[in-house]
């Protein structure tokens, strides 16, 4: 359970480390960019062209763009300044790309979050109860977690991508429909394929730390007590295991969280994702426009490096002040 | 327990996984949406042509019975047709396969020959400059999805850089090679190595950042030992105890990190292939999954795994040599 050391230790380790403190930073910026992008963006993220007189998109505010123009069979070259209409320029289709950049915050972080959390809730309950009876239901799921260990993730990710489909579910936005934003997109994607999906493929790693972690328990002495006071097994996985084992669980899954919006990036980046507002979508929309508007694929880039940075450091931060002595499978390139 | 006996065991381990892969990826492709009729016959068929055409795939059969017959294809070596390239899926796995443990060599060098050094100088310089920069540098390494790594390199080193290209293979390292031993020409040597650089990078950088840090840990426990303050102690050059070893000490789990983290490596060559239009196994794979080609998919899926077992089982055999207790387990 939290106790009080764990928050002494959480404490005094956030005070001394810069690197902690930034992490925070970074995460809490990310995250209010995609909680408030309705109010935040200057343009509705779908609205199509936004670009100047001639059909070229802007580059980013304060910069300018030589674009090549055929003209009774030559080819001229006008500039295009940014316009601070646009601070970050409009992609190939003139969407502002400022706006579209609040709302792939928003997919990232809720695919990030809300997948770790059905990936815990899948694994968990299944490691706590192998590591803790042990025996043939522990060798089952050693066998399961070595099969699924043989799959790259994000080649497991994409075949069942391949295999179920791009679902997503329309959510009504709320500070839309408050009136808080007009003109902005009334329902929010929610890509729930990529999110099962990409907790179908993270789930074993909570299944493994759980069950190291119930193995190690059901041999403490308070466990035997509760066992010949007449406590139930059922009991004393809730009161007693699933507690004591959250410490590295918490850890576990702030690594994961980095995992998977790397994983969602690159699923969004190969056309398997269900929404077109993500980081990823729009680095392959930008692939094609390199090397002149390399702007469209550089500036969703950034936003991926900050926030798995801002996730990999408050892991970093867990893991010093908790010390779980975990493995796991890091921020992972391709997750 | 016998080295013998944890071989065996370690073996049957290995099969039950490559049964338990293809069975996933059967079960994956019964569920799939996507009618294999229509792309065979390249249109929608007549009544007649899809009985034929179902007939001949086994599709009218029972679902269980597909199963066995597909198990039973499996073991006499064939991994079925390819829907729409109308060839075996062995020729295309054998075709592309090459360029993959290509990249995956060259990424695990680029890995290994900046990781090691870094990792190294960051554990005996601790909290100086250069560990700070080693640690910061692979922090941002972890932290960067490798396709948007990939078209940044495009776009900063290749549209700059005018001998590298922007995409594709050019030619294979053998044919690079035999043209050195043949003609005593280095220039196709010279043109591969322009064409595999930047994606070596893209899919090493994740690899150097993971080994840097590994490196630098290990190292850092390995250096607070007794032995390292009696070896010194009794004189020997400190450069001789770090590399010779305190530095080997350090490497032998790393190791098995490595093979572990196979899977990564296949993952990040899937998406760094499809940047860089590179011809490999990661590139074909994408291509089949988004046409519907599910035998080319299986196909691929399941040589990776057959690959990231056996890859496994011979670093543990290598770490239980250089490590004589884990066999005892």
């Amino acid at each position: 359970m939290i106790s009080d050391r764990i928050k002494a230790n959480l404490t005094s380790e956030f005070r001394q480390s810069v690197l902690a403190k930034l992490g925070v930073v970074l995460l809490l910026s990310i995250l209010l960019m995609g909680l408030f992008a309705p109010v935040l963006a200057t343009h509705n993220p779908h609205e199509q062209g936004h670009t100047n007189d001639a059909g070229a998109s802007y580059p980013p505010y304060g910069l300018s763009d030589e674009v090549p123009m055929f003209e009774d069979g030559d080819i001229t070259y006008h500039s295009v300044d940014g316009t601070s209409e646009h601070l970050l320029g409009t992609n190939d289709i003139g969407q502002d790309i400022y706006s579209r950049f609040l709302y792939g915050a928003r997919t990232s972080l809720l695919v990030g979050l809300s997948g770790t959390l059905l990936a815990t809730a899948m694994g968990v309950p299944v490691g706590l109860v192998a590591g803790y009876f042990g025996g043939r239901v522990d060798d089952g799921l050693m066998r399961v977690a070595d099969v699924m260990l043989a799959f790259p993730s994000l080649v497991l990710a994409l075949a069942l991508m391949g295999a179920f489909g791009r679902g997503t579910i329309g959510i009504p936005d709320p500070i839309v429909l408050a009136g808080f934003a007009d003109g902005m997109p009334e329902t929010a994607t929610f890509p729930g394929m990529v999110v099962v999906v990409v907790a179908l493929v993270t789930w074993v790693w909570f299944a493994r730390v759980a069950r190291g972690e119930a193995m190690a328990i059901r041999n403490e002495e308070y466990v035997k007590a509760a066992r010949s006071l007449g406590a139930s097994h059922a009991t004393i996985m809730r009161r007693h295991v699933l507690p004591n084992s959250l410490t590295p669980i918490i850890v576990l899954a702030t690594i994961q969280v980095a995992a998977i919006i790397l994983l969602e990036s690159s699923l969004s980046y190969l056309g398997f994702s269900g929404t077109t507002l993500s980081w990823g979508y729009e680095i392959q929309r930008g692939y094609d426009y390199l090397p002149n508007q390399w702007w469209i694929a550089t500036i969703p880039g950034i936003g991926i490096v900050l926030a798995v940075i801002g996730v990999n450091l408050i892991g970093d931060w867990l893991r010093d002040a908790l010390d779980p002595n975990i493995e796991g499978e890091g921020g992972g390139g391709a997750g | 327990m016998s080295s013998g006996k944890f071989f065996v065991r370690r073996l049957l381990q290995g099969v039950f996984v490559v049964w338990g892969v293809v069975t996933i990826t059967f079960a994956l492709r019964a569920l799939s949406p996507g009618d294999p009729v229509n792309l065979i016959a390249g249109q929608v068929p007549d009544q007649a042509t899809r009985d034929q055409i179902e007939q001949d795939l086994g599709l009218d059969q029972p679902i269980y019975v597909q199963y066995f017959d597909y198990l039973g294809d499996l073991l006499t070596g064939s991994l079925g047709y390819s829907y729409n390239q109308r060839r075996a899926v062995s020729d295309i796995v054998a075709q592309h396969f090459a360029a993959t443990v290509e990249l995956a060599v060259a990424a695990t060098v680029v890995a290994l020959v900046i990781a090691i050094p870094l990792g190294v100088v960051s554990a005996t310089r601790r909290n100086q400059p250069a560990d700070y920069g080693a640690t910061f540098g692979s922090l941002i390494g972890i932290s960067t999805p490798n396709f948007w790594l990939g078209i940044m390199l495009i776009l900063i080193v290749a549209t700059q850089v005018g001998f590298i290209p922007t995409s594709g293979r050019g030619i294979a390292f053998h044919e690079a090679v035999y043209s050195i031993f043949r003609y005593g020409y280095v220039g196709h040597l010279f043109e591969w190595f322009t064409y595999i650089i930047l994606p070596a990078i893209t899919l090493g950088t994740y690899f150097t950042a993971l080994i840097t840090r590994l490196t630098r840990s290990g190292m850092v426990d390995e250096l607070g030992k007794p032995y390292v303050t009696a070896t010194e102690a009794k004189g020997l050059p400190k450069t001789l105890v770090r590399y010779k070893h305190v530095l080997r000490n350090t490497l032998i789990p790393i190791i098995t990190v490595l093979g572990l983290q196979l899977g990564t490596l296949m993952g990040g060559a899937v998406i760094t292939e499809e940047v860089f239009n590179w011809p490999g196994l990661g590139q074909t794979f994408i291509t089949a999954l988004r046409n519907g080609d599910w035998p080319v998919v299986q196909g691929i899926v399941l040589f990776i795994a057959v690959a990231f077992v056996v890859i496994n089982i011979f670093v543990d055999a290598l770490y239980a040599r250089l490590n004589p207790q884990v066999s005892d387990e």
